[in-house]
């Protein structure tokens, strides 16, 4: 570039550069102070007003950019990625702090009290029994199309609960039985497990939902079936329709909030490929935390009562039929209504035999 | 035995990037992952301060201790480090970071990250020092040849200062002293608080001209 003493430029030119500078001096003087970044946002902008107050009046006072520091609030910087411009973020600690303390030593010893609690009502009061003989006359209770949900929900349920066992608590529980690479193997095959049949279980939860909602909504009866607790106490056979009120309790609570509120902050940290925050993430898997461990909590319940706690529940979802004193002792109102042919189609006692016949427990 | 930090000294740090280009380019570190980066406060008008931030190697580190797979280990000289083989890339210890340090080579559909990679205070992983191996994951082990890290190592200005603690220490006291400003220093409360060494973060009083006219100190040092 030329030099102002370059005898080629004329008197004019340099006249006319003079007052290009001069009038766009004055251009930028006359610009508030905080337009002179155009980073800064209107949030920003009073900060930025600010500190440069303070620079006129406390040079040596650094107080409002620590204050911009400690806020959380994204700042300026050239590295692109996620949240690059946070300097330091403060979520992080309250996040590990609730992960490692609260949610894992209520969530974790939860279970354990559930599963003993159990075992416990196992050992005293056995399993619930039928007090007539079976009659050997079945009714269709599960279409199979209905089956088919329930055990592949049942199956990604499984696989969730012992994946995200492994990946929550394996760090306590199997790391020091198992060593470091191994379980590091075992985690590396639980992650994208954990991760792949999450959203499989989100669909589950809706086709299940709709599968079986007719017969959830609540009856007046189910009250008295809570009041006596399903008559689990007293060995007497408290009535109900087809699903009483702890199905129903399991349907609403368990498979509809916790498994919407579990998909839901789920999907918030499976798919972590749109640009939500850490903070976002905290909070997604601290709520994912306490809900799976309420779930499974309930699960182990559900699991219990068809299985093992009540004689004759585990083959009705296996095979889609029960046999009429089942369904008469244990689901009144809906064997009257199969009975007296007021149930809708699922329920209407079949022809034919189911093709693996239960055998009389 | 030397407690390894960083020190980033704001009053001096110019926002040049060169501890972040020295970074990648000391240890090929590829596209999308950066190890260390410059954070700019009050960008553009008077009184702007940069800070040059990377892995601080906590006393406490939050990595360490939510890691499902606890794949992180310190190293006697106080150095944060983590063997990738066992990482499952979970994504936890960017979740916990207070510095936002861990960093993922991808970030894809139902969680799939690959393996963290973070600041090493270039010294290396679990391989042995100065393998192919070890480069390969985690860059060259400059602690293991006698080095300092290359960010501190590159910096024109000298305010990324990296080395044992009490020495970085002595020297920010001295510069404070000369300066009669700065006396912040950035990240030590939430890196180092209350450590073994119970080497806090360096205040020295009466250092500044106590330039906070009102009851608030500088924050600086407790964020």
């Amino acid at each position: 570039m030329a030099g102002h003493d370059d005898p080629v430029m004329s008197r004019a030119m340099r006249a006319a550069r003079s007052l290009a500078v001069v009038v766009a001096w004055a251009a930028l003087s006359a610009m508030p102070a905080h337009a002179q970044s155009p980073a800064l946002n209107a949030d920003d902008a009073a900060s930025a007003k600010a500190q440069q107050l303070q620079q006129e009046t406390q040079p040596l006072n650094n107080q409002p950019v620590w204050s911009e520091v400690r806020s959380g609030r994204p700042q300026v910087t050239q590295v692109r990625g996620r949240e690059t411009n946070v300097l330091i973020q403060q979520g992080g600690q309250t996040w590990r702090a609730l992960r490692n303390g609260q949610v894992a030593v209520y969530g974790g010893w939860a279970i354990v009290v559930i599963l003993v609690a159990i075992a416990a009502f196992y050992l005293w009061k056995g399993p619930l029994r039928l007090h007539s003989p079976m009659t050997g006359r079945k009714i269709r209770r599960f279409l199979p199309f209905q089956q088919l949900i329930h055990w592949t929900t049942a199956t990604a349920f499984v696989v969730l609960a012992i994946t995200g066992i492994i990946l929550g608590f394996g760090k306590s529980m199997l790391l020091p039985i198992l060593g470091h690479t191994l379980f590091s193997w075992l985690a590396q095959i639980a992650k994208p497990l954990h991760n792949f049949m999450g959203p499989v279980f989100a669909v589950c939860t809706v086709i299940i939902f709709f599968t079986f909602v007719r017969r959830n909504w609540w009856r007046a009866y189910d009250m008295v079936w809570i009041r006596k607790f399903g008559g689990m106490l007293s060995g007497h056979d408290v009535p109900s329709g087809k699903f009483n009120a702890g199905e129903k309790l399991w349907f609403w609570g368990g498979v509809l909030f916790l498994g919407v509120v579990v998909s839901a902050s789920g999907f918030v940290l499976d798919f972590a490929n749109f640009d939500q925050t850490r903070q976002t993430m905290q909070w997604a898997n601290i709520i994912h935390l306490a809900a799976a461990c309420l779930f499974m909590m309930a699960g182990l319940g559900h699991i219990y009562m068809g299985t093992i706690g009540m004689i004759g529940a585990y083959q009705a979802m296996k095979t889609g039929y029960v046999d009429e004193t089942w369904a008469r002792e244990h689901h009144l109102y809906w064997y009257e209504d199969v009975k007296a042919g007021r149930v809708d189609v699922e329920a209407v006692p079949s022809s034919k035999e189911p093709a693996v016949k239960p055998r009389p427990a | 035995m030397a407690r390894m930090k960083f020190l980033c000294d704001a009053e001096r740090c110019i926002e040049c990037n060169g501890c972040v280009t020295a970074c990648k380019q000391e240890h090929e570190i590829p596209w999308g992952v950066n190890r260390r980066r410059v954070v700019t406060m009050n960008d553009g008008v008077p009184g702007e301060r940069s800070i040059s931030v990377a892995c601080m190697h906590c006393s406490d580190a939050p990595c360490m201790a939510v890691c499902p797979v606890d794949c992180f280990y310190k190293t006697d000289q106080g150095v944060v480090l983590h063997d990738k083989d066992m990482c499952i890339g979970c994504g936890y210890c960017f979740y916990a970071c207070p510095f936002g340090a861990p960093q993922f080579p991808q970030l894809g559909a139902f969680g799939v990250r690959g393996k963290m990679d973070k600041c090493t205070f270039c010294a290396g992983g679990p391989e042995p020092d100065g393998s192919a191996a070890e480069f390969e994951k985690y860059g060259r082990n400059r602690l293991s040849e006698g080095k300092l890290p290359v960010c501190a190592e590159m910096c024109s200005t000298k305010a990324l200062l990296a080395g044992d603690g009490d020495v970085l220490a002595d020297i920010y006291r001295d510069r404070v002293l000369r300066r009669g400003k700065g006396a912040e220093v950035w990240g030590w409360a939430t890196a180092y608080k209350a450590p073994a060494g119970g080497n806090g973060a360096p205040r020295p009083a009466g250092a500044t001209p106590a330039p906070s006219a009102g009851p608030a100190a500088p924050q600086g040092g407790k964020s």
